[in-house]
């Protein structure tokens, strides 16, 4: 497998690419876990009205569907697709290898996408035309291709966080069924629930025709489904159990974002799930537009949180283990240290005349195929921002054990002199870019690159870490007392 | 390449262009309904209320067209997952160098998929008849410019020898001088693939053909007509485009669209065409739908799709080289998930048809 891919890499200037696919991928599975939740609960409300519990439902149900289709058909369909595409644009080497391992599990899952779109426009066409038994069985075939669509695309993107066994079978079976799978689906299946019912809250006052008494009597039902959250605490923790201890140990401390993120999370879902239980369950309070429309923002947050954590963890990789988050297979490193890692690099840069130095070129170049993906050169995550502080061999060490200098970093993929490059690169950038600029290339320097870069060695940082936490534990154990730091490491 | 296309190929290779093929055709039913649908309703809107009135091919349209959008978008996955294993390299590439230009296609898409629920509300037909212009135009050319980026996409996905130049001068457009006539080859064969659909669904829904609806004087061309007068105008803009676009392919090209790879699908392309343009004719003649002429049509259409599918899976192998993108199609073709896939392709298939016979029947 090549260690590297080279595409011509796009550029968002100041803005991070996570930013881009995060934000997408956030509307996308809010929208997808409603429509998902939809299905559900307008099963739940048909068979209501079947067994004569509850004879608004039928009505509130054919109101609800319009809804479905005219926001999750439209902006559910239109913002999948935008999801490969945009994927192709950030990453596409993942979008390529997720593709070519998987590609039987996607068609699959298209083929329960197109029962999902037939079912559902159906209902929305005929639905209150039909009697009651085929509504029933025209929802329930809904329901069903809507959350096998998430059973399937589940897999693939816990397979990214938790590969299990695939690392070594290479099975697409091992890495479906994943130890990440299962907690994922059924928290997958609770936040759809959840969603949907407070989406219907939503949708109650909305619509018209519908006297307080029966908007009350509607707004009761739909939020049973909303008791499932108090099972979410323990889903969250099985499934933060199932990741790696060093993607657990980001988002439970080990990173500030990823902590705050996950907290987000937490809080949002717990304050829900609180004023459900307490409020709409057991004290029957009436929930009006105002409520509901702030419990959804609410539920938008929980799921903006969660899928931050949940992409956030995966750093330094996109697919653990495997492939680093810039593109660079785990295996890759060292073959790019030899060769050089722009080497091969078929594209120039686009604004290659404003560069005074053959070095900067370079060092741009060496930047756009490692750095690009997650920073920007002076926007948002910047690396001239990162690296301020540093002095230039602060700034040399810190590139060259990347790794150590950041865990969810990956190494550093290229030669001393690249290295280097990059150095000036964040000098020239923070110097003003000055229209003249000395090349260096002091083969000291570049010697005691090579060192700190061959002593970094090409794991990632989260395996020392590791080393570190077990001797801890087996000191803590034993009660020896720890050893002094060193910058000596195994290679 | 001594053999006809895809024989010749390599098992994986051949195995996954015929699926890209197979499911290309079915995504194109959809699209031309939608392309040539909001082409057709823009041109009626612009005509006016009175000529609208007596078209009841407007009212199917405006009817059917949000959920052929919604069918095309759905089947358009499938060819756009087996395109990534068959040339990933190519058409990231593309994807990549167009980018934001690119990209542009999605909130296109959902303002048109917005535009077409708005154009059946109630709330625009209560409106003056002015509005339903820029709405209907709107959505046409939305989907114009959608149809036009598809087509700057594949074509610079074939041409490798420009990437490093275009991508150095930061421009997101890319122009080649078959991008217009090939453009013009699939929005006209969508007007072939649209008058065909359009002349089931009225047979189907059970639209007087001949009559006007009572109490709307006879104007212009009857139903029957004007359909075969849009398929037929199709069916010529085609085989001009066609041979314009032949005019600006390499030679090797064309040596593969004529000879063992391309040639009997070239040939099958263009009678079925003819097929489609003789029974057109006749049906203008007797200016009534008699069902073998439908079911004449729809084959000549068929056959004619599938065909120009091929030959543009033929211009694309002759361009890059399959044979070194041969090695990825047979480690893709090792993964496992096929036979899950057919057994649940096949339940839900039948799912849709029961779905789709329950709705019929209750209905």
């Amino acid at each position: 497998m090549n260690p590297l891919e080279y595409y011509p890499i796009v550029d968002l200037g100041p803005v991070m690419k996570g930013m881009v696919i995060g934000g997408l991928g956030i509307f996308h599975v809010f929208l997808a876990q409603f429509a998902i939740g939809g299905g559900m609960l307008l099963c739940y409300l048909q068979w209501l009205h079947m067994q004569g519990k509850c004879p608004l439902a039928r009505r509130f149900a054919d109101g609800y569907f319009k809804a479905l289709v005219l926001v999750s058909f439209v902006l559910g369909a239109v913002t999948g697709v935008a999801m490969w595409f945009t994927s192709i644009q950030i990453s596409p080497r993942t979008i390529g290898v997720m593709v070519h391992e998987f590609h039987w599990v996607w068609a699959t899952e298209w083929s329960f996408f197109c029962l999902e779109v037939v079912a559902g426009y159906l209902f929305y066409r005929y639905g209150p035309r039909l009697a009651d038994r085929a509504r029933m069985q025209l929802l329930l075939l809904y329901a069903c291709a809507s959350w096998m669509s998430l059973f399937w695309i589940n897999g693939i993107l816990s397979w990214q966080l938790t590969p299990g066994g695939w690392l070594e079978s290479r099975s697409v079976w091992d890495g479906f069924f994943n130890p990440g799978f299962l907690p994922s689906l059924i928290f997958r299946t609770v936040s759809a629930a959840a969603i949907a019912s407070l989406a219907a809250c939503v949708l109650i006052n909305l619509v018209g025709g519908f006297t307080r008494d029966q908007r009350e009597s509607l707004v009761a039902i739909c939020a049973r489904p909303l008791v499932l959250m108090l099972v979410m605490p323990l889903l969250g923790a099985w499934y933060l159990g199932t990741m790696p201890p060093a993607s657990r140990s980001w988002a439970t401390g080990g990173s500030v974002p990823m902590t705050m993120f996950l907290t987000m999370a937490v809080g949002s879902s717990m304050l829900i799930g609180l004023y459900a239980v307490v409020g709409i369950l057991r004290q029957r309070l009436f929930v009006n537009g105002a409520t509901s429309l702030l419990l959804l923002a609410l539920a938008f947050v929980a799921t903006a949180g969660g899928e931050f954590v949940r992409e956030g963890v995966r750093k330094p990789f996109t697919i653990r283990e495997y492939l680093y988050s810039n593109a660079i297979t785990r295996d890759g490193i060292a073959v790019l240290r030899e060769r050089g890692s722009i080497t091969d690099d078929p594209y120039p840069l686009r604004d290659e005349a404003a560069y005074p130095a053959e070095q900067l070129v370079v060092g741009a170049k060496v930047f756009r195929a490692q750095c690009s993906v997650c920073h920007t050169l002076e926007g948002i995550n910047a690396v001239v921002d990162l690296a301020a502080t540093w002095s230039l061999d602060q700034r040399r060490l810190n590139i060259a054990q990347l790794q150590r200098t950041k865990p969810f970093m990956p190494p550093f993929a290229g030669t001393a002199e690249e290295l280097e490059s990059l150095v000036q690169l964040i000098g020239w950038i923070e110097a003003g870019r000055p229209a003249a600029w000395q090349e260096s290339g002091d083969a000291a320097v570049l010697n005691q690159i090579r060192q700190w870069i061959a002593e970094a060695g090409t794991s990632p940082g989260h395996e020392r870490m590791s080393a570190e936490l077990v001797a801890a534990e087996v000191r803590e154990a034993t009660g020896s007392p720890a050893p002094r730091r060193s910058m000596k490491v195994e290679p | 390449m001594t053999e006809v296309f895809p024989l010749g190929f390599p098992p994986a290779t051949c195995f996954y262009l015929v699926l890209l093929v197979a499911t290309l055709v079915l995504h194109m039913v959809f699209m031309h309904y939608v392309l040539a649908g909001a082409a057709y309703l823009a041109f009626g809107r612009f005509m006016g209320p009175k000529r609208c009135a007596v078209c009841g091919w407007q009212a199917i349209l405006i009817d059917w067209l949000p959920f052929a959008t919604g069918l095309a978008i759905t089947a358009g996955v499938a060819p756009l997952l087996f395109v990534q294993i068959l040339y990933q390299r190519e058409f990231y590439t593309a994807n990549l160098l167009l980018s934001h230009r690119w990209m542009a296609i999605l909130p296109v898409l959902i303002v048109c998929f917005y535009l077409l629920y708005v154009q059946k509300s109630a709330w625009i037909t209560r409106r003056a008849w002015f509005w339903r212009i820029p709405v209907a135009g709107v959505v046409f050319a939305g989907f114009a410019f959608i149809a036009f980026s598809w087509t700057e996409n594949h074509l610079l996905s074939l041409d490798a020898a420009a990437w490093p130049e275009l991508y150095g001068s930061g421009s997101f457009r890319y122009t080649s001088s078959g991008l217009l006539p090939r453009l013009g080859i699939w929005f006209f064969a969508a007007f072939t693939t649209l008058a065909v659909e359009l002349a089931w669904q009225g047979r189907l829904l059970g639209m007087k053909l001949v009559q006007p609806p009572p109490g709307v004087a006879v104007m212009g061309l009857s139903a029957v007509r004007r359909l075969s007068l849009t398929a037929t105008s199709g069916g010529l803009g085609v085989l001009a485009c066609g041979t314009a676009y032949a005019w600006t392919l390499p030679g090797e090209t064309t040596r593969a669209l004529t000879g063992p790879l391309g040639g009997a699908w070239l040939v099958a392309a263009v009678a079925g065409l003819a097929v489609q343009l003789a029974a057109w004719a006749w049906v203008a003649v007797q200016n009534r739908f008699p069902l073998p002429l439908l079911i004449t049509a729809t084959a000549g259409c068929l056959v004619s799709l599938t065909s120009g599918v091929v030959l543009r899976e033929v211009v694309r192998v002759s361009t890059v080289d399959i044979k070194a993108l041969a090695v990825a199609h047979a480690e893709a073709a090792t993964i496992g998930g096929l036979p899950v896939f057919l057994l649940f392709a096949a339940v839900n298939a039948a799912a849709i048809v029961w779905c789709i016979r329950t709705a019929a029947r209750a209905v």
